[in-house]
């Protein structure tokens, strides 16, 4: 495809063979857990179909996380004591991540990625607790998805893309901005656009399409606010990296939305730290 | 006007303006000289800071006191890591200004 030909949103996300959909199991899980007369065994028998996340969520029960000596060898044992939002998270973090298979490992390699993706999670979530906000999975799953829009244009526009991090690089802008002068759009309209089109609701679609503009959002200005500052944080902490090497610049008035003082920052820090290595240690063995 | 992070508040300052809690209960009254039992509270009630009047003699006295030890060449190296990931941010913001010192310190906890 000639980088240089110009391309709508739409025409870039309605191509079905290049962009993926949403994982069935999650879509299943999400289901079955909001279904109203679903009990845990109906929960843990969707999941058992996948031996890899049903591996996974064992390991991570059994874990120190949850401080459980015995051990645990049901899924069902585990959905209970994980807590059932929390393993819809996990299933969510994990399934998303294998879905884009095939992206030039110069672009960016997928460790990288889900690091940034988790660590944008964990600290919309920690920041979303300072909130007193409750329900806080809706956080979690928007910092998980909030740069997929960028790996669909890696694997859409791998020409463009690195060209467009080339420039980022040379001319120290900020990768976005490249977007909206190329494109006319950036990876926060695909990645909405994206979950959109997977039914995901408008709680978790809006902030992500508004993550780097979160003064713009119209229904949940609160939600962008929370996930603009959490991948700035991310970025600043390098945890991981999604194209861009820099700090993306801070929206006026979203930190100020969130009524933080700055000098819980280091606490807040601290604990997306812990959490980022308890996490990777329960799913992948070794703290990295 | 000096805001000082509960960690370095210390008994014997004396405040410039009201501590009220995340509800707007005033905890506190300008004015008010820190005793240990006032920092317990503030601890309690979730307080992260608070206003305090300067003397002349500790103006900036609050800056950075962990970074005295560390080897200079990898302070400016470690400063100048961090003024290049936030060079799309304002330096002089409050936050970015706090997690600019949050980041140079994990920095160089790490390099340690």
């Amino acid at each position: 495809m000639p980088a240089n030909k110009p391309l709508t949103l739409e025409e870039l996300l309605s191509d079905i063979s290049a962009v993926p959909s949403l994982p069935l199991l999650y879509s299943r899980l999400d289901e079955a857990i909001n279904h109203p007369r679903s009990s845990i065994g109906d929960i843990a028998k969707v999941l058992s179909e996948d031996q890899g996340l049903t591996a996974r969520i064992l390991k991570l029960a059994n874990s120190p996380l949850f401080g459980y000596f015995s051990k645990i060898d049901t899924i069902t044992q585990a959905v209970t004591i994980i807590g059932i939002q929390q393993v819809r998270d996990l299933a969510l973090a994990i399934s998303v991540m294998g879905l884009f298979k095939g992206i030039p490992e110069d672009l960016i390699t997928m460790e990288r990625f889900w690091r940034h993706s988790i660590g944008s999670a964990l600290a919309a979530r920690v920041l979303a607790t300072s909130q007193r906000e409750s329900n806080l999975e809706r956080f979690f799953v928007a910092g998980i998805l909030h740069d997929i829009g960028r790996l669909v244009l890696f694997i859409r526009l791998p020409e463009l893309c690195r060209e467009m991090i080339e420039i980022s690089g040379k001319e120290h802008r900020c990768l976005y901005e490249i977007e909206r002068e190329r494109l006319g759009f950036d990876h926060a309209d695909v990645g909405g656009g994206l979950l959109r089109r997977w039914k995901l609701p408008l709680r978790v679609a809006e902030p992500v399409e508004f993550h780097h503009r979160s003064n713009r959002a119209e229904q949940f200005p609160r939600e962008s606010a929370v996930l603009h500052c959490a991948n700035l944080l991310a970025h600043a902490l390098e945890l991981g990296g999604s194209g861009d090497n820099s700090v993306p610049p801070l929206i006026d008035g979203s930190w100020e939305h969130l009524a933080i003082s700055p000098f819980q920052l280091s606490h807040i820090v601290a604990q997306i730290d812990k959490q980022l290595n308890e996490i990777t240690t329960a799913l992948y063995g070794a703290p990295s | 006007m000096a805001i000082i992070p509960i960690d370095r508040l210390e008994a014997g300052m004396t405040l410039k303006a009201d501590v009220c809690d995340r509800s707007g209960r005033l905890l506190l009254p300008a004015g008010a000289m820190l005793a240990d039992k006032q920092l317990k509270i503030f601890r309690t009630w979730g307080i992260a800071d608070a206003d305090i009047q300067l003397g002349p003699d500790d103006v900036r006295a609050d800056i950075a006191p962990e970074t005295g030890t560390v080897d200079p060449k990898l302070l400016a190296e470690a400063e100048q890591a961090i003024a290049r990931l936030f060079c799309h941010n304002n330096p002089q913001h409050p936050m970015i200004q706090e997690l600019m010192r949050v980041c140079l310190e994990r920095r160089l906890a790490h390099a340690g």
